[in-house]
């Protein structure tokens, strides 16, 4: 079970890999891109500025720096889709990465993307994007024609669908699994929204809305009807809070806020997970660092193998205020204790 | 051109149909407007129609997945009807899978049908232990950015061309996706009528095109706000939580009151897990011209938001 950190500098290598990063994922939107499509239309599932590298020589960098350190680096190409014209000059690029810069793995969304790099025979391995909305097994059955070889599982599988996914394709592709940071209100690969920075992302651009309930079946609402459905969506604006990273927000020591699994990594480490994703390629270096140090303790405390209660007692300790674990709208898992 | 109708129960599909008259579905206050405008647009540009084929079933929530019986009534009431059925189904995870598999036996042993599927783990069951009944791409496959938030900046005149011909496209645009689906046996795609204007020029490589009015989906969650009415607060909001069908007593209108732009008077409608947006009398209006030039095979139209569910 390895670490999956986010990196989006050459200058963030040494200190993620020496926090205990075991592999990097990262984005590039070259500049012909940008001006082509503009802001609107992004490469991958990040804003093209601050969440990617800008420039191939960087990237370059980037990889043999990573290499060096015997830590594998994977790109996303993972927009939802590409038109015709956007699927040549992608392939192109997909061709360079993997050539010139010595990527290891393409991360892809788009299902006619996946079929053309599979064609393709890029020395890359393909990893499946958690866009892809991969739920069940029938689906990872229907991607193994294409040869990926690792699959991200959606954050909002719970740890016993994790576990019947991982238990029927064990011998056939790895699982990744979300563990820290970024939440997201939807199914990601379902949402045809976007984060641009104009209105932001639709799930608390909603919290902010005038709203109005409506009784279905032509009649009033009652005023105690309005009220329990009133004091439900407020507390599905604090949920959103807490999936929007604690409205960003960092504990009194500066350590990141936000959705987190790590009370769930005795139990993927038991079921076979392959690797725990931390997200934010455009957070602060910082973010990124304290993140990764979290991660991998709780990895390290679990590999030592210690009980699992002792486990989630140290994740809760790590995260700092416990009225927000205690909240249970920060957990991307359930944890059965 | 043939028309559909999105049908709640076999009642319904018993009822003869009787389509669009305004008062024939509960819509709801806040939906009725829009809903009586597609009528009456619809009679303006193609007369009185008649629906020559039902829709059954939910493309969002497997919670929402009917029970074999009430297919099985359905599928009766549509044969004695003499009309086609197309069984809607949803992103699944493996227990939705579960669920299923016993809808798609009941279609296989009444002849052949419609699945719409809108997850590949669905296309792969159809395909392998299902190969009589006929898949069909959801819209929900099809990933075309369907934000009302900005459709004014997107289909702007002085925005970037390149831009807005991708955002009205998706990977439909590729011969090599769709002579895929080809190769899978999927000769229909459904889609959407875009906020910023749909590109439906993939219909003239020989894909039939299936449009929705009056409803546009926008976003969807196996963590559903309603459901978690029944929850203490703290086991609230938890995917796939099994839940009272709390979908199907109200509906949530937001007003997009904190628009950078423009369009204040934007409204966003929840029902259960997903969002949807309400057609505005131009778009129903272009997809309805783009449908009398031929690029549309099918129009499906929902009465309700579509995720009504009938208690067993």
């Amino acid at each position: 079970m390895k670490v999956l950190a986010p990196i989006s500098s050459y200058d963030e290598l040494e200190m993620l890999a020496a926090s205990g990063a075991e592999e990097f994922y990262c984005g590039v939107v070259p500049r012909e891109w940008l001006d082509r499509y503009t802001g609107a239309v992004w490469l991958n599932r990040r804003s093209p500025k601050g969440g990617s590298l800008e420039t191939f020589s960087e990237l370059k960098r980037l990889v043999e720096g990573s290499h060096r350190l015997g830590i594998p680096v994977f790109l996303t190409l993972n927009a939802p889709y590409y038109t015709a014209e956007q699927m040549s000059w992608v392939m192109e690029l997909a061709r360079a990465l993997d050539g010139e810069a010595g990527i290891d793995a393409l991360i892809v969304t788009d299902i006619n993307l996946l079929m053309q790099l599979s064609k393709a025979k890029l020395n890359a391995a393909l990893h499946v994007s958690s866009v892809a909305a991969t739920l069940n097994t029938e689906a990872i059955r229907f991607l193994l024609q294409f040869g990926p070889s690792r699959i991200i599982l959606p954050r909002s599988l719970t740890i016993p669908e994790i576990e019947r996914i991982v238990n029927a394709t064990r011998d056939e592709v790895e699982i990744e699994v979300f563990m820290l940071n970024d939440g997201c209100a939807f199914e990601e690969g379902f949402c045809a929204t976007t984060h641009h920075h104009t209105v932001g992302a639709f799930c608390t651009s909603l919290s902010e809305m005038d709203t109005e309930f409506e009784r279905s079946g032509g009649r009033e609402l009652t005023r105690r009807q309005n009220s329990r459905l009133r004091r439900n969506l407020t507390d599905y604006r604090e949920w959103i809070w807490y999936v929007n990273g604690n409205g960003c927000g960092a504990t009194a020591n500066g350590l990141p806020y936000g959705p987190c699994g790590l009370c769930a990594i005795h139990d993927f480490q038991r079921i076979g997970v392959a690797s725990l994703k931390i997200v934010g390629r455009e957070a602060s270096p910082f973010k990124k660092l304290a993140s990764v140090r979290m991660v991998r303790a709780i990895v390290d405390q679990v590999r030592s193998g210690p009980d699992k209660l002792v486990v989630i007692e140290r994740a809760k300790s790590l995260r700092g205020d416990r009225k927000h674990c205690d909240s249970g709208y920060m957990c991307y898992y359930k944890v059965e204790a | 051109m043939d028309w559909s109708i999105h049908v709640s129960n076999a009642a319904e599909v018993r009822s003869g149909l009787s389509a669009l008259e305004p008062a024939s579905f509960d819509s709801g206050s806040k939906l009725a407007p829009v809903v009586q405008l597609t009528q009456r647009l619809i009679y303006e540009l193609f007369g009185p129609i008649a629906f020559s084929r039902c829709a059954y079933g939910n493309e969002f929530c497997e919670h929402l997945i009917p029970s074999p019986d009430q297919l099985e009534a359905v599928v009766t009431a549509a044969r004695d009807r003499e009309i086609g059925l197309t069984l809607l189904t949803p992103y699944v995870t493996d227990a939705g899978i579960d669920l299923l598999r016993p809808l798609f036996e009941v279609l296989s042993a009444n002849g052949e049908s419609e699945v719409v599927f809108n997850d590949w783990g669905v296309l792969n069951l159809l395909r392998r232990e299902f190969s009589g009944l006929k898949p069909v791409q959801g819209r929900l496959m099809n990933k075309s950015l369907r934000d009302p938030r900005v459709t004014g900046v997107y289909a702007a005149s002085d925005a970037p061309a390149p831009a807005l011909v991708s955002l009205r496209r998706s990977n439909l645009d590729c011969a090599s996706y769709t002579g895929f689906l080809s190769g899978l046996g999927v000769e229909s795609v459904e889609v959407d009528n875009l906020p910023q204007g749909v590109d439906l020029s993939f219909a003239e490589n020989g894909v039939k095109a299936s449009a929705y009015v009056p409803f546009g989906f926008i976003s969807t969650s196996r963590i559903c706000m309603a459901a978690g009415i029944h929850y203490d607060k703290r086991d609230k909001f938890q995917p796939g939580a099994p839940c009272h069908h709390e979908c199907q007593t109200h509906l949530l209108e937001y007003a997009y009151t904190n628009t950078p732009f423009e369009n204040r008077d934007q409204k966003f409608y929840l029902k259960g897990n997903s969002y949807f947006y309400v057609h505005t009398e131009a778009m129903l209006r272009g997809l309805f011209e783009q449908a009398r030039a031929g690029l549309i095979d099918r129009i499906v139209f929902q009465p309700q938001l579509p995720m009504t569910w009938e208690r067993a």
